[in-house]
This record gives C-alpha cells, sequence and structure tokens, in this order.
C-alpha cells in the first residue's frame, strides 16, 4: 500500500469491500510502519466507520447536557442509568439504551428490524440490568406506496417476532408515514433495565483484570453480518441492496431468551461472591470491536487467540471471525477462579449447546498490560496494533451549512385581539377580520411572517364539519393499533399503561414496589421539515410533556439522531442545528441526555436525504404508581381545560398537510410557559384533581378530546369560548377556530374537578394561563365544539364518538393488506 | 404439608417470572423448575403450572416440540394420578398438543389444538375476558369460581384458535370440556370478543377427569389492580396497596389454591 498510488490504491479498497478512505488507510499504514494484514485492514474499517467512531459527530455530542440530580451514570458506556428510586433500602436506577437499524432494515425488513431489538437488549443486559421494557420509534414511507407498505409490514413483523419470544413488553412508540422515508426508513429501538445501585456491571475490564480471562458466549461465529458497521455508514443505493443483504445479521431470540435467563443467573453468582467484572456485547464490530474497547477502557491491552471462537465451520477466515457481526453474542472480562462457573452456567445448567448449534461459553483470550490488540490464528499472529490508536478512532470537522433560521410564530401577544373580543362579546357588534398590528419586540420584521400574519384571519366561523373526519383519518393521527396489537405488550406481568394506551408506557418493574417507570418517544418528521432545529426542541418538549402527562416526572433523555449525509453540507448544517435545538430544551426543562445514539447517511443513491430526524426518548420516575393518571373520560360533568398557550401558527400541522393553509411557521416555544404547564399537571395528578389528561400533539385539541373519550366511551363538549380574568378579560387571543381545534401549540387537555381551580392559583393567578378552550364532559355520546359566546357565526357542531372512532380506526384496518406491486 | 407447585419452563418460555408471582400471590408453595432439572425432582411436586412463551422456538407447531420434552413424562404421570395441570398460552398449547385435554374416551394423543389465528394469522396481543361456561365443580381448578365467573385477561398468542374435527368440537361442547369462552366485559358471548377466530368461541379446555386446564388467554396478565383498564383502576386511586393489590385474573388462581387446599 505504501508506494502505491492513489488510483491503483483505492481500486484495492473497493475490491475488498473496505469503506475506509484513501487517506485513512494511509495514516494507519504510517502509524503501523508497515502495510496493515487483511484482518487489521477490516477491523479498522468496522473500528473507524461512522457507525462505530462517530468521527462526524462525536465532538458535537459534548453540547448535550449530560449532569443532573437523576443520573446515576452518563452517556460513556453503551447505556445510560437514571434513578428511580429507594425501596427497602436500595437505590434502584432505570438502565436506558436507544439505537437505530435503519439501514438493515430498508435493505431486509424483518431480519433488520429483529436484530436492532436484539442488538438494544444486550447493550441493557450488559449492565446487569434485567430488561423490562421496548419501545419503537418508526418511520415509513406512504403506505400506498407499495414497496415503503412492504418495508412497513416487515419491521413490524421483525420487531414482533424478537421482542414477544424474548418476553420484554414493548411498551411505546410511534408511527410516521412521510414520503421522505420512501428509500431510507427509520427504525429506532428503545430499551430499559431495572438495576440496584449497587449492582451495575460496567463494559470495561476492571483494575488489576490483566491475565484474567476473556469469556465469549453465544452463537458460534458464522458469516452473517460481516462488514455491517461498515455497510451503515455508507449511501444505500438500490443496486447494491442485494450484495448489502449479507452485512445483515440474523437474529435468533429463541436463542437470546436463554442467554438473558442464564445471564441474570450469572449476575446473581458474581454478586454473592462480590467480583468485579466486566460485561460487553457484541455489536458492531464482532469480537474485535468489542474485546478491544473493554480492554481499552480499562487501561489495557488484549490477545485474543481466533482459533478457540466457537465458529459454525472450520475454514472460516480469520477477518470474518474477527469482525464479522453474528448476532446474540456477549464477551466477558472475569478472573480465572470464576472461569469454570461462568461456563457452567452457560453450557450446562442453561445448556446452550443444546439451544442451538454450536453455541457456548468459552475462554476465546486474556487481558494483557502491554496496550497492544493482537489476535492470532493458528499461531501466528494476523493483527498486532496499538489498542488505543485502534480503539480511538478518528475525527473529521466538516463543514456544514445550518439550515435557513425559519420562525417560529408568537403563541401570544398580539393588542388587537382584544377589539376582536369586545366585539365578540356583543360589546361591538359589527363583527369582521381585524387588520394585524403586532408588538414589534415579539415579531421579527420578517417579511414571510408578515404575509402569514396577513392571511390568517382572527376570527372565522367554525371549521367545514368533515375536517374533523379528515383529521383524525390522517395517517399521522388515526388509530395505530393493528401495528401495536402485533407486539407483546404485558410480559412479564408489570405493565400498567400499554402502547398507545396513554402519552406514555408505564411498567411497575419492582414486585411489591409502587415505583413505576414512564417511557415516551417523539419527533415530528413534518415539523423537521420546515425547521430542524424547533422540531428538534419540539421533539424534546413532546417526549418530556407525555411522560408529565401520565404523572411521571421526566428523570433522563435519550436521543437517536437520523440523519442524511455528513459529506453534504446541508444535511450536517441540520445536524449541528437539531443537536443544538435537543440541548437547549434539555437544558430549559433540566432534563438530562444519558444516552443516545446517532445514525448518519440515511440517504438514497439519487441522492434524497430524510428529513431531520432527532427522535428523542424520555424516561420519567414515578414514586407511586396509584397516583398515575390515564387519558380517558372518567366522569359525566367534570370541567375540561386546556393548559396550555394557542397560537396561531400552523407550520408542520395536520392541519397545514391537509393543504390550502400557510405551512411555513412552526410555534414557537416558550420554555417559561411549557414548565408552568408540566408543572401544574404534576400538580393536578399528585392532588387527585386532575383525573385525565392527553397531551395535544398531531390533530390538536380536536383530536385530544376525541382520543380521551374513545378511551372509556365518553361524550365531551368542548369550545372556544374564551374565558379570562376579570380585570383583563380580553387578554390574549383569538385564532381562528379551525387553529384553535386543530392547530398543534402542545400543552395539555385536561379532565378536573372543582378543586383543579385551587392547583392552578397555586401557580399564580387562574387566569393568567391561557385556558381559552374549555369545556365540559357529557352523558351523551358525542363529541361537540361551539364557538366564541356572541359569535354569530359560531355554531355548535355535534358528533356521534362512534363516527369519529370509525374515522379514526378504519385507515391503518387493512395494514396487512398487500398492494399490487 | 402444603402442596407444592412446580412452574415449568421450556428453553423459550417467557412468562415464569409472573406466573411464579401469582402463585406465590395467592399463598402457592411454588418454584420455577429447569427444562434439565433432575428429574426425580420434578416428579415430586403436586401440581404443575405450564406458562406462556414460544417453547422450543414453536417449532413445527406452537408446543409440538415442548409435548415430546423430558419434563412432559413427569406432568403426564402426575396428571394420570390426578395431580392438576394448569398451562397457560403456550403451555396450553403444550397440554393440547400432549393429548393431556380434552383426552375424550381416554385417548392420550391430540385431539383438538390451538392453531394459527385467524383472519390474519399473525401474533396478536389484546385484552379479552373469558367465562366459566361449565359448573365451577366440573374441573377441579375452576371449582371455587362462582357460576359463569367473568374473567379478565390478555390474549397474547399467534396461535390460539381452537380447531378439531368437527364431530370432536362438537364433544367437547355438548359434554363439558369447554371450560371458558371469550367474552366481553359484561360477560355477553358475543362473535365480536373471539380474538382469533377460535372454534366455539373457546378460551380454555378442560380434560375427563377435570384435573388438566388449558386456558389460551394469560388471567396472570390482568391479576392486579394496576393493570386494569376498568374503573377498579380509578377506586384504587392514591392507594398504593389497593392498587398493588391482586384483583381480577387473580381469581382463576385463587380457585387453583383452594383446590390444593383441599
Amino acid at each position: 500500500m505504501r508506494g502505491v498510488d492513489d488510483v491503483a490504491l483505492q481500486a484495492e479498497i473497493r475490491a475488498r469491500g473496505l469503506a475506509l478512505s484513501l487517506l485513512e488507510i494511509r495514516q494507519i499504514a504510517e502509524r503501523l510502519g508497515r502495510d496493515p494484514s487483511i484482518v487489521e485492514c477490516h477491523a479498522f474499517d468496522s473500528q473507524w466507520s461512522e457507525h462505530c467512531s462517530y468521527k462526524s459527530s462525536r465532538h458535537f455530542l459534548k453540547r448535550l447536557p449530560t449532569e443532573g440530580p437523576t443520573v446515576m451514570q452518563g452517556p460513556q458506556e453503551d447505556a445510560g442509568i437514571v434513578h428511580l428510586g429507594e425501596w427497602q433500602g436500595e437505590r434502584y436506577g432505570i438502565v436506558i439504551a436507544h439505537e437505530s437499524h435503519n439501514h438493515p432494515s430498508q435493505v431486509v425488513p424483518f431480519e433488520g428490524a429483529a436484530t436492532g431489538v436484539g442488538g438494544i437488549v444486550r447493550d441493557v443486559l450488559c449492565m446487569g440490568a434485567r430488561v423490562i421494557a421496548l419501545a419503537d420509534p418508526l418511520r415509513f414511507g406512504p403506505l400506498e406506496d407499495p414497496h415503503s407498505r412492504y418495508v412497513a409490514q416487515g419491521v413490524v413483523d421483525g420487531i414482533a417476532a424478537y421482542g414477544n419470544a424474548i418476553g420484554v413488553p414493548n411498551i411505546a412508540g410511534d408511527v410516521y408515514f412521510h414520503e421522505g422515508f420512501r428509500d431510507n426508513c427509520l427504525v429506532n429501538v428503545v430499551a430499559l433495565g431495572l438495576i440496584k445501585e449497587s449492582e451495575i456491571i460496567h463494559s470495561v475490564a476492571p483494575a488489576g483484570s490483566a491475565g484474567w480471562d476473556i469469556v465469549l458466549v453465544g452463537k458460534a461465529t458464522d458469516r452473517s453480518g460481516f462488514g455491517g458497521a461498515a455497510f451503515s455508514s455508507l449511501v444505500l443505493d438500490e443496486a447494491d441492496a442485494e450484495s448489502n443483504k449479507s452485512a445483515v445479521q440474523v437474529p435468533d431470540p429463541f436463542l437470546k431468551n436463554v442467554i438473558m435467563r442464564a445471564s441474570y443467573h450469572a449476575f446473581e453468582a458474581i454478586r454473592e461472591l462480590g467480583l468485579t467484572v466486566g460485561f460487553k456485547d457484541l455489536g458492531a464490530g464482532g469480537i474485535m470491536g468489542c474485546t478491544a474497547e473493554l480492554a481499552a477502557s480499562g487501561g489495557f491491552g488484549a490477545r485474543i487467540d481466533l482459533d478457540t471462537c466457537p465458529t459454525t465451520q472450520p475454514d472460516l477466515p480469520a477477518a470474518v471471525i474477527a469482525v464479522g457481526e453474528t448476532q446474540e453474542r456477549l464477551a466477558w472480562v472475569v478472573p480465572p477462579s470464576f472461569t469454570p462457573r461462568l461456563l457452567e452456567i452457560y453450557n450446562e445448567e442453561f445448556s446452550l449447546p443444546m439451544i442451538a448449534r454450536g453455541a457456548q461459553a468459552a475462554v476465546i483470550g486474556t487481558v494483557t498490560t502491554e496496550k497492544e490488540y493482537v489476535l492470532t490464528r493458528r499461531g501466528v499472529e494476523v493483527m498486532r496494533v496499538p489498542i488505543d490508536f485502534l480503539a480511538g478512532g478518528i475525527r473529521y470537522d466538516r463543514p456544514y451549512d445550518l439550515p435557513k433560521p425559519r420562525l417560529g410564530f408568537p403563541t401570544h401577544g398580539t393588542s388587537l385581539i382584544k377589539d376582536a373580543f369586545r366585539q365578540a362579546r356583543g360589546e361591538d357588534r359589527e363583527l369582521k377580520v381585524m387588520r394585524v398590528e403586532t408588538r414589534a419586540e415579539e415579531i421579527s420584521p420578517d417579511e414571510l411572517e408578515a404575509e402569514v400574519i396577513r392571511e390568517t384571519p382572527l376570527v372565522s366561523s367554525l371549521f367545514e364539519r368533515d375536517l374533523a373526519f379528515r383529521v383524525l383519518a390522517h395517517g399521522d393521527v388515526c388509530s395505530r393499533r393493528p401495528i401495536y396489537e402485533r407486539f407483546d405488550s404485558v410480559v412479564r406481568g408489570t405493565t400498567s399503561m400499554q402502547c398507545g394506551y396513554a402519552d406514555a408506557g408505564v411498567v411497575v418493574p419492582i414486585p411489591g414496589s409502587p415505583l413505576g417507570v414512564a417511557l415516551s418517544v417523539d419527533h415530528n418528521p413534518r415539523y423537521a421539515e420546515v425547521n430542524p432545529e424547533l422540531a428538534a426542541e419540539h421533539a424534546v418538549c413532546e417526549a418530556v410533556r407525555n411522560v408529565v402527562a401520565v404523572g411521571a416526572r421526566p428523570a433522563g433523555l435519550t436521543d437517536c439522531l437520523n440523519f442524511g449525509n455528513p459529506e453534504n453540507p446541508a444535511d450536517f448544517g441540520a445536524f449541528v442545528a437539531s443537536l443544538d435545538g435537543i440541548a437547549r430544551a434539555a437544558r430549559e426543562l433540566s432534563v438530562p441526555f444519558v444516552s443516545g445514539n446517532v445514525s448518519l447517511y440515511n440517504q438514497s443513491a439519487a441522492g434524497h436525504s430524510i428529513p431531520p430526524s432527532a427522535i428523542i426518548a424520555c424516561v420519567g420516575s414515578i414514586a407511586d404508581v396509584s397516583r398515575t393518571v390515564t387519558p380517558g373520560f372518567k366522569r359525566v360533568g367534570s370541567a375540561i381545560y386546556y393548559i396550555g398557550r394557542l397560537g396561531r401558527a400552523i407550520g408542520g400541522s395536520v392541519l397545514a398537510a391537509l393543504g390550502g393553509r400557510d405551512p411555513r411557521i412552526l410555534p414557537k416555544i416558550d420554555y417559561e410557559e411549557v414548565r408552568r404547564q408540566n408543572a401544574i399537571v404534576l400538580d393536578g395528578i399528585a392532588s387527585g384533581t386532575i383525573l385525565a389528561v392527553h397531551d395535544v400533539s398531531d390533530g390538536g385539541i380536536f383530536v385530544a378530546a376525541a382520543e380521551m373519550a374513545f378511551a372509556t366511551q365518553a361524550g365531551a363538549r368542548i369550545g372556544a369560548a374564551l374565558f379570562r380574568g376579570e380585570e383583563d378579560p380580553f387578554e390574549p387571543c383569538a385564532p381562528a377556530y379551525e387553529t384553535a381545534f386543530f392547530g398543534e401549540h402542545g400543552g395539555f387537555l385536561v379532565e378536573a374537578t372543582t378543586d383543579f381551580k385551587n392547583v392552578l392559583r397555586s401557580h399564580g393567578d387562574i387566569f393568567e394561563y391561557a385556558i381559552v378552550m374549555y369545556g365540559y364532559t357529557t352523558a351523551e355520546y358525542e363529541l361537540s365544539t361551539n364557538g366564541l359566546e356572541g359569535d354569530p357565526r359560531a355554531r355548535i357542531e355535534t358528533y356521534s364518538v362512534d363516527e369519529l372512532y370509525e374515522a379514526w380506526s378504519a385507515p391503518l384496518r387493512n395494514f396487512y393488506e398487500e398492494l399490487p406491486q | 404439608m402444603s402442596k407444592r407447585v412446580g412452574i415449568l419452563i421450556f428453553p423459550g418460555t417467557n412468562s415464569e417470572e409472573e406466573t411464579l408471582r401469582a402463585c406465590r400471590a395467592v399463598g402457592l408453595d411454588s418454584e420455577l423448575v429447569h427444562w434439565n432439572a433432575d428429574f426425580d425432582a420434578v416428579r415430586a411436586f403436586d401440581a404443575y403450572v405450564l406458562p406462556g412463551g414460544f417453547a422450543y422456538e414453536d417449532r413445527v407447531r406452537a408446543g409440538a416440540i415442548a409435548a415430546h420434552d423430558r419434563l412432559m413424562l413427569a406432568v403426564r404421570e402426575g396428571a394420570a394420578a390426578g395431580k392438576l395441570v394448569l398451562g397457560i398460552c403456550n403451555g396450553a398449547q403444550v397440554v393440547l398438543e400432549s393429548g393431556l385435554a380434552p383426552g375424550l374416551d381416554g385417548a392420550t394423543n391430540a385431539q383438538a389444538g390451538f392453531t394459527r389465528n385467524a383472519p390474519l394469522g399473525k401474533y396478536r396481543s389484546t385484552h379479552v375476558y373469558v367465562k366459566l361456561s361449565i359448573p365451577p365443580e366440573r374441573c377441579a381448578i375452576t371449582a371455587a369460581l362462582k357460576p359463569g365467573a367473568v374473567i379478565p385477561a390478555w390474549a397474547s398468542h399467534g396461535e390460539g384458535r381452537l380447531a378439531a374435527h368437527s364431530a370432536t368440537l362438537g364433544r367437547i361442547a355438548r359434554e363439558g370440556f369447554l371450560a371458558f369462552t371469550y367474552c366481553d366485559a359484561n360477560g355477553d358471548v358475543t362473535p365480536e370478543a373471539i380474538p382469533n377466530g377460535s372454534a366455539l368461541g373457546a378460551a380454555a379446555i378442560t380434560n375427563e377427569r377435570g384435573n388438566v386446564l388449558a386456558i389460551m388467554p394469560h388471567p396472570e396478565r390482568d391479576a392486579w389492580t394496576f393493570m386494569h383498564h376498568d374503573a377498579s383502576r380509578e377506586q384504587a386511586r392514591g392507594d398504593a396497596s389497593a392498587m398493588l393489590a391482586t384483583s381480577g385474573g387473580i381469581a382463576l388462581f385463587e380457585s387453583l389454591a383452594k383446590a390444593l387446599a383441599r
């Protein structure tokens, strides 16, 4: 390689199927002082891939806030840990891991999605935790497109096949169908684990572990998944789809089921002996990636004898054994005195060799004091490199163009609304659409914004009746039940709220203890198309809001940053801006990030990148599960409040997606307001004065009310009657009715008792909040809407809840119906 | 001496923890038993519970391989001697594959099976209610339930549709082998309440002697108040001990415990 010209070397690299760049390979040769061996080429190819090294993104990730009183372990290993609470004198933590399996799922949907679940479960398991919950944020192309539908079906089936078999409840998730994911679906997976703080196991060779055994556990190594890490760092080319399939791993949930249970048993044995050990899952880079990182992070080297690694066939090339990504494997670093017991647990008590051909636990190497990573095959060294050079990866400072700043629309503060209100109250009989004048300090002089303002009427007559049905039947709003029912949400007997039942999933993971864990995932691709940065902030706000909506305190966040090609400055600019967005939102709401994942190159060969997707998961802690709330309306005749502030910006909303309305401006976020809304809801739930809560997101207040009615087959009337404090009844806004009912301004819709007013008072003046939508639950199984009191054009519109339910539940009912290709 | 219950784990079983918790919650002396446990120790139990999951990966058919596992020799022997056997979900599939139920005319082969769901042919997890459709004392495990008792549960399976020769189905229905049928929250047996196309709307089958019960939906997954979706959850609001108390699906386990206390 040294002395070979660029053209010849480039040809050589491609011929070997490597993704390393010319520059990288020359850097390696220079550092080693010789040409790297074939095994070494593949090792660096994997270890220095974007997937493993985060070479483009790592330095930006430092912008995220990662500290806070809830953090038990920040984002340095495969998973982070947040504090859950104390029970019987023990401090419990929740392990959170979040990953993507986008590229494999696009190529082979079933296997790709299944192995995604498998990988994330190992990340949690290797912290010494019990795996207690899963969630899946999914993004597909439009269902009318046969291939997108095929991908969606395969992904859902793959998640079901794997998650159901291993016995971990799937409690949360979201699904969006969007043109931008036609060529690149997104399959993100979140897993949670339960652990006592005193029993955390680290993915590090512990202090003093020189000479300890490295034990490989799991499936025998085969040819599957060779080159997976490098593959997922490439742009997907349809023509290569066939050849890329060999880079996808083969799932075996049946074996994983047994490995998980055997590992729980091993944890007990380790705790009884009081040992400190290292445990890490094998993911990208296979045996090499895992053992090199285990040893390097402890300040050691490692020596692995590839001949002792169990394989399915005797003649596998050294490079395949070293970096192949065969699934269902983990590696331990344990003192030799414990090794026989460990092997006994896996190989005899749980009889791994009987479960799958060649599966077993085997000693494959040793931790060394020399800081070299060495692989031998048939007595010959096939790899010897400085371990820190290998594991340290590289860094790229890629150029980026930040997305053109677009504006959030001010959510309140227009002065002329007063007049509109007076008119509505009959003080001025002549009702007319107002010319808009705005407070200078809140409004940018931007042309676009002015235009939108001019075009948005302040008060219009009630929306067309049909609009309600169109919004409920929209792909991003309609019932996901046909998908969620494919997942086992109740195995383990700890689930309190399932997928689709509430805004967040809730499990009660410690038998006998009232401690609960809430989990939600969020990000809206429609928002991201308008403004990636603000969309990212909204994702954090909404994930947090969803956890709050069940009565949990937000404890920690994870991100999965799914973006296009980082070598394209526009794509990379969206990444940088989104990262800034989630960092800002997390700081403002005081919820730290404890783990995360970056998935780049989500771009088709034709150059289409996905909508920037900073998908956020939020974990909340519940001190007492008896103080949680579900979304269904509970009683007849109780009050319904909107805890939020209505605005006129409808950019990114379902309403805008239905057409005919200006989609260009997203609702702005007022963090002071978001914090206050969250605090009001948490207080209302804790005091028992809130009976039901649903967050207001896709489809707005109308959809929130409808879903609350569906849950318990109840009825309600909601109105745009603006009532305010007595001193100033006219502040602050009167948006168009359709914007009021279907705009996506965040906040919560709550059903509350009369004592809830005391909660509102404790947060300031009861009327200080923009409770401009209100209503009450009814005995009739109907949902009705009415307009401003005194507005002659407003009329009461009544819908049968059954009719609405049908519109909402029909679209995905035939999810599995095949379309002609 | 209290009767001991063995909860049997095959490779691929996944519901052992909640099943053990439900058994212990009703005071049963229960423990988990591994597929490669000592055979005489397995035989020593007084009753067996076969929990849910995917034993042997559901290869061939759900329950088909596990029915031939060594553990099942002990279960067959025990059932023949009158020991109680409760199979839930995958455990129910194993029971039918083993021929432990219905066992018409003393047969020991499989006469009926829980087969692939209709119409989709896919795994589905949904909340259901089941209604006792035999006199309670007809089956020892249901003897302490009220006549026509309605129990909440989760149907979480891909193969739960009862299928058999039409003559066999007729006898299952007429001769008291149909232990539970799917119903709605009010206890009304309706076609819409059947989540999987099961013949006879069958959710559970017993045997001639009434010491074996094979039930597809999981009562243990709706056996604590915090799991419920109905008004009982709202009534427990703010009361942690009420929210963490057993209720609903636990009734079947309570009945099992009473049978074993006799």
